[in-house]
């Protein structure tokens, strides 16, 4: 009965593929809860607005700052960044930037700096749920200087000062009443009561269609000036399961898998495999550092030798080879290859189990009837091992790790977590042995939250901060205070290579690889870039084309 | 009755003996050897390997013996839950049977899944749960066979409920009473015997339903932790390499098949024994209809 | 029969009130919450963040403090906004309640249509090839995953033979009534599939103990033709038992069918529920569960009341 209504349906409304160049369909596996910029953080957001809002500035795909909104980054050499001496011995910065002239929201209304006033007033209202609001509190004021052209008096100096893509300008034009009550702002606000308003976007693209949870479809802007899009219309699809989201590209409802939320690597490696003929498979290494914390408030971690034999017992390249087909090659220290403060001369691990095993023989354990180390008070040498439950790619590799680390004598507990419980509790409260996470960074983000003896999370401050392994050096907090006011590119970078040589000589976590993204693109398409950072690929947007 | 009964010790042996089988054969169910990856089946992996480079056939056994110990324990709890509480209900009569009765109805009524979510996210901490408990390594285990048995006892309570309820007026039940039997002993010596056949039934056929549970569990990564396999999070993890290697996902769909059939089968010919005048059939008699209906949840659309 | 409606009503709405404060309650004892795992995932926000979105949300508050207020508003007619989407409860409940009642209806309709029919055709001859075959039927979707079903539809007809589109409600831009039937033939297909399964077992056994019936037996010493007997006489007595299924069915219609709806990429209640008990959105999460709590339990009364009309034997006081 069922093949049979499947026949009739499919008798009457005919074939489903039909070809056409001048659309795009991409599928993701997460839905936004909201399209505000300001108001809540999600990847698939940043992806939608890629295509339908500029950013001020941006790190492009070669990881350097570019301006997308504004016509110039300043600088102190263009003069347009001036720093200045505050009361208190402080000092902090003027930055002046101009919004180019062409740009308009997609309701034929200028992008002036009447929206930046607006957009500044809502980040520093407390109660306006701006997620994000580190920016807004550095900027101690905003002087206009015309309907284009502004100065923000930010009260402090960091080498990325120019910087500010986290100030993603709202349309005044619109939204003001939305904010008449600054605590109904997020709930009033049009980008969620009315999505598709088009002068809620100033990107190539504006959003027309808006199915919660299915997809949303996107339309070019007529007053994006610009060089346009090629697509007429780009939905975004969302299907969350993985299986069957290859399944939606192979039967042609999407045409590519976008690298930022899309296939796991081993996924998109076994498709690869499969149905590599028929489609172009783009692999970028990212900002994720996925490595072990290992809490150095247990006695058998605090010691050195302990984590030396730990990393050397483990063979992290044949995980790379077997597992990641040499696509996530691995990891020296928590800086990217690609990122500007990078250096290969730090101390390198390659798998030596006799060395290894040699260490911890030297740190007093010695091997026990079982095959697992035991110390002179006859305690094993076991520990928890932790990570995000439901990750395959992370369950995978922990079982691989427990089997490497078992033959050097380490016996590892496997003790999975929800993410929120093992970021929201775990972690914080710092009740682990080991745990396997990734940080996701942007470039040249000094690791003072992760690495700087004051983030330890502690009873006495709350259990703030991310420095969970306990990590504490004032040899790294002087290089992470000296990094970020360092305004010298060079000098930097022989801090970046002082604080990578130190951690991975300490190692107060074991150091994996830095995830990569799968894009799984048609042969058709041409121009996708992947950054590698945290930038979408889709701000790109116009220089995507199909190719006959 | 022989042939399923047959299957399920067959398959229930195999399960328990795949230690010893892996130590015989030299194979360690949780070694890894990343050379040896999704290999077919050989002389040393009759199977062949998953995607670590393990053996699938032991691996197969060892997860069948979670699965099967979930299966069988959470619908032992949930029946032992629901006798109580039928007893109770039954027996007693007055408020006491309409406050469980109506709490049963509130179980039934919520949608199942989500709140299982919610169940299966608990901060243990919270509950007050020795720290003990908290860390083993079989806490995933017990707290899916907590979960299955929260939502699985309402079918035993009102069965139970049902038979007590035309069981107690009966003239032996009277009899006793007034010999001065106390209640305890009426319950277990003169009820329970009535309700037993139908609650062997039931708790029979619940357990293929909890392997099932599992194996839903399992796609929304609630159930069972590696290192621990069981059947459904095979199955659930094979999804994903339906393509490359289809039949990882095939063999622990197989044996849920086999354990399902034969554990249905099982009730069914149970039925047949313990009720033969009314072979084949899961309803009750007229009189006590209303009282027993709705014994059975209603299946759930995943 | 008024009495007994009314006494019963009464205790529905005392239940739903119970298990708004458990809901609650077992929300609250999640570990961590969404602004936690906002931190997680951008290096940017700060801890002071943090705390502020904590206040805002009343996250900080103690859990009894935030009941005792959701309730106030909740009975003043206020189920207040969902924390998630930022929208009054009913605007993100109704238009997924639309998308789940057009996936789970047809679903449900024609499931009990082929389990009648199967069940039915296997019920009267107990034994036969068609009876083994029937069962086969059964115990293969019972025992089959629905991941698995939907997986392999999908593989089969969207990306194999390319008849039908993958997933989604619609394609994107296009909205006649073809293009939404087209969406849903796959996900209806999967939930058909799996509920006969079992639908087919409750018919088939109370079709069996219909047909041994004493009343069966005369209809048919006297005479009556064969479909008659088996349209007229047992299913009547048949339908009693599997009106009890029927009723207990019913919520699923308002609570959604999450695996499914999660493969498809269907935007149906199961999953809004999933992500506002996930994303602890209380108002909209207990919105939701006492709806389809509601509806399960008014179901089971009307349930209970077609009982007099079905049997006469039936009858309450």
């Amino acid at each position: 009965m069922m093949p049979a209504a499947v026949l009739l349906v499919c008798a009457i409304i005919g074939p489903l593929r039909a070809a056409e160049r001048d659309s795009l369909s991409i599928g993701i596996t997460q839905f936004p809860a909201t399209l505000n910029p300001n108001i809540d953080v999600m990847a698939a957001k940043s992806y939608v607005l890629g295509l339908s809002l500029r950013p001020f500035t941006v790190y492009d795909a070669d990881w350097k700052l570019t301006c997308l909104l504004c016509t110039e980054l300043p600088s102190i050499s263009n003069g347009l960044a001036v720093p200045v001496d505050l009361p208190g011995g402080k000092k902090g910065i003027d930055l002046t930037y101009t919004i180019r002239a062409d740009a308009k929201w997609a309701d034929g209304a200028p992008v002036t700096t009447e929206d930046v006033r607006f957009t500044y007033d809502v980040g520093r209202n407390p109660q306006s749920g701006v997620s994000n609001a580190e920016l807004y509190r550095r900027i101690g004021g905003i002087d206009i200087k015309d309907a284009r052209t502004f100065t923000l008096h930010v009260d402090k100096l960091t080498f990325d000062y120019a910087a500010i893509q986290d100030l993603m300008l709202l349309p005044a034009h619109i939204e003001r009443d939305a904010f008449a009550d600054p605590a109904q702002y997020r709930l009033r606000t049009l980008y969620n009561t009315e999505p598709t308003n088009p002068g809620l976007y100033n990107g190539p693209y504006r959003v027309s269609e808006f199915v919660g949870g299915s997809h949303i479809l996107l339309e070019p802007n007529p007053h994006w000036a610009g060089p346009p899009g090629r697509f007429r219309r780009i939905t975004i699809r969302t299907i969350e399961n993985t299986a069957a989201l290859e399944a939606n590209l192979l039967s042609g409802t999407v045409d590519m898998i976008a690298g930022e939320l899309g296939l796991p690597l081993d996924e998109g490696l076994a498709f690869a495999k499969r149905h590599g003929d028929a489609f172009q498979i783009l692999y970028k290494p990212g900002l994720v550092y996925e490595h072990i914390d290992l809490n150095l408030g247990r006695p058998a971690l605090a010691d050195l030798q302990v984590r030396e034999a730990l990393i050397l017992g483990l063979d992290r390249e044949a995980i790379s080879r077997q597992l990641f087909d040499g696509r996530q090659p691995v990891a020296a220290s928590f800086v990217n290859p690609l990122d500007l403060g990078y250096t290969d001369d730090v101390p390198r691990y390659r798998f030596e189990p006799i060395r290894a095993e040699a260490l911890l023989e030297a740190a007093g354990w010695g091997k026990g009837g079982d095959g697992i180390r035991r110390n002179a008070e006859g305690q094993r040498l076991s520990f928890e091992l932790m990570t995000t439950a439901g990750n395959r790619s992370r369950e995978l590799v922990e079982q691989v790790l427990q089997s490497q680390w078992r033959r050097i004598g380490v016996d590892i507990r496997i003790k999975n977590e929800p993410a929120r419980v093992l970021f929201g509790e775990t972690l914080p409260h710092r009740r682990f042995d080991m745990a396997m996470y990734a940080w996701i960074s942007s470039p040249e983000n000094v690791p003072r939250s992760i690495l700087h003896s004051s983030e330890i999370p502690s009873e006495a401050n709350g259990f703030v901060g991310q420095n969970a392994t306990g990590y504490a050096n004032p040899e790294m907090d002087r290089l992470i205070d000296a990094l970020e006011i360092e305004l010298e590119a060079d000098k930097r970078k022989a801090l970046w290579a002082e604080a990578q040589r130190l951690y991975a000589t300490e190692l107060p976590s074991l150091p994996l690889y830095f995830r990569s993204d799968v894009f799984v693109l048609p042969k058709w398409l041409s121009g996708v870039r992947p950054t590698g950072n945290q930038s979408p690929t889709t701000l790109w947007i116009t220089d995507w084309s199909a190719q006959p | 009755m022989k042939a399923p009964l047959f299957l399920l010790l067959a398959i229930a042996a195999a399960s328990f003996a795949a230690p010893l089988v892996g130590a015989v054969a030299g194979i360690d169910p949780n070694m890894v050897d990343l050379l040896d990856r999704l290999s077919g089946p050989s002389l040393m992996h009759p199977l062949g390997t998953d995607e670590l480079g393990r053996d699938v056939l032991v691996r197969l056994l060892g997860g069948g013996r979670v699965s099967l110990v979930i299966g069988v324990a959470a619908a032992l709890a949930a029946a032992a839950l629901g006798t109580l509480v039928g007893l109770a209900a039954g027996y007693l009569g007055g408020w006491t049977d309409r406050v469980l009765m109506r709490g049963t109805d509130a179980i039934i009524a919520l949608p199942l899944l989500p709140l299982l979510i919610v169940l299966a996210a608990l901060d243990l901490h919270k509950l007050g749960l020795p720290e003990r408990v908290i860390q083993s390594d079989e806490i995933s285990v017990i707290r899916i066979v907590a979960l299955a048995v929260l939502v699985g006892w309402t079918t035993a309570a009102r069965l139970v409920r049902g038979a007590t309820l035309v069981t107690r007026n009966r003239d032996f039940v009277r009899a006793a009473r007034s010999l001065g039997a106390g209640v305890p002993h009426i319950l277990w010596l003169h009820i329970l015997p009535n309700v037993l056949g139908p609650l062997i039934v039931a708790t029979t056929l619940s357990v293929g339903d909890v392997i099932l549970f599992e194996s839903v569990l399992s796609f929304l990564g609630l159930g069972v932790q590696p290192p621990l396999s069981s059947w459904g999070s095979m199955l659930s993890n094979a999804q994903e390499l339906i393509a490359t290697a289809p039949m990882l996902a095939v063999y622990p769909g197989l044996l849920i098949f086999l354990t399902v059939v034969a554990c249905n089968l099982l009730g069914d010919r149970l039925q047949q024994r313990v009720d033969p005048a009314a072979a084949s059939r899961r309803w009750s008699t007229k009189k006590n209809r209303r009282a027993e209906r709705g014994g059975e949840r209603a299946p759930g659309p995943f | 029969m008024i009495r007994y409606t009314a006494i019963r009503l009464v205790e529905i709405a005392a239940i739903l009130v119970l298990l708004s404060f458990i809901v609650y309650a077992l929300i609250g004892l999640m570990p961590g919450d969404p602004i936690d795992l906002m931190r997680s995932s951008d290096p940017r926000m700060s801890a002071a963040d943090a705390a502020r979105l904590k206040a805002l949300y009343g996250l900080d508050q103690p859990l009894l403090l935030r009941y005792a207020g959701w309730a106030r508003q909740a009975l003043a007619g206020d189920l207040g906004y969902s924390r998630l989407f930022s929208v009054p409860v009913w605007g993100a409940l109704l238009p997924r309640l639309g998308n789940s009642l057009m996936l789970m209806l047809p679903s449900f309709v024609l499931a009990f249509a082929l389990a009648l029919g199967l069940g039915t055709a296997a019920a009267r001859r107990p034994g036969s090839r068609l009876d083994a075959a029937v069962n086969l039927f059964c115990f293969a979707g019972i025992s089959l995953p629905t991941f698995w079903l939907a997986l392999i539809l999908i593989l089969v007809f969207a990306a194999g033979l390319g008849w039908l589109p993958a997933s989604g409600i619609a394609t994107a831009g296009i909205n006649d009534a073809a293009d939404r039937l087209r969406h849903l033939v796959l996900p209806v297909a999967t939930l058909t599939l799996v509920s006969a399964a079992s639908y087919t077992r409750y018919v088939r056994a109370a079709m069996r103990e219909a047909l041994a019936q004493d009343h069966i037996r005369t209809a048919r010493a006297k005479g009556a033709s064969e479909a008659r007997v088996v349209l007229h006489h047992a299913l009547r007595s048949a339908l009693v038992p599997v009106t009890t299924i029927l009723a207990l069915s019913f919520g699923g219609l308002v609570s959604g069918a999450l695996v499914t709806e999660t493969m498809f990429g269907y935007p149906g209640m199961g999953k809004l529920i999933f992500d506002a008990v996930m994303g602890n959105d209380y108002n909209l999460a207990l919105a939701a569960l006492l709806l389809a709590a509601a509806v399960t339990m008014a179901a089971n009364l009307a349930a209970d009341l077609a009982y007099a009309w079905l049997d006469p034997r039936v009858s309450y006081r």
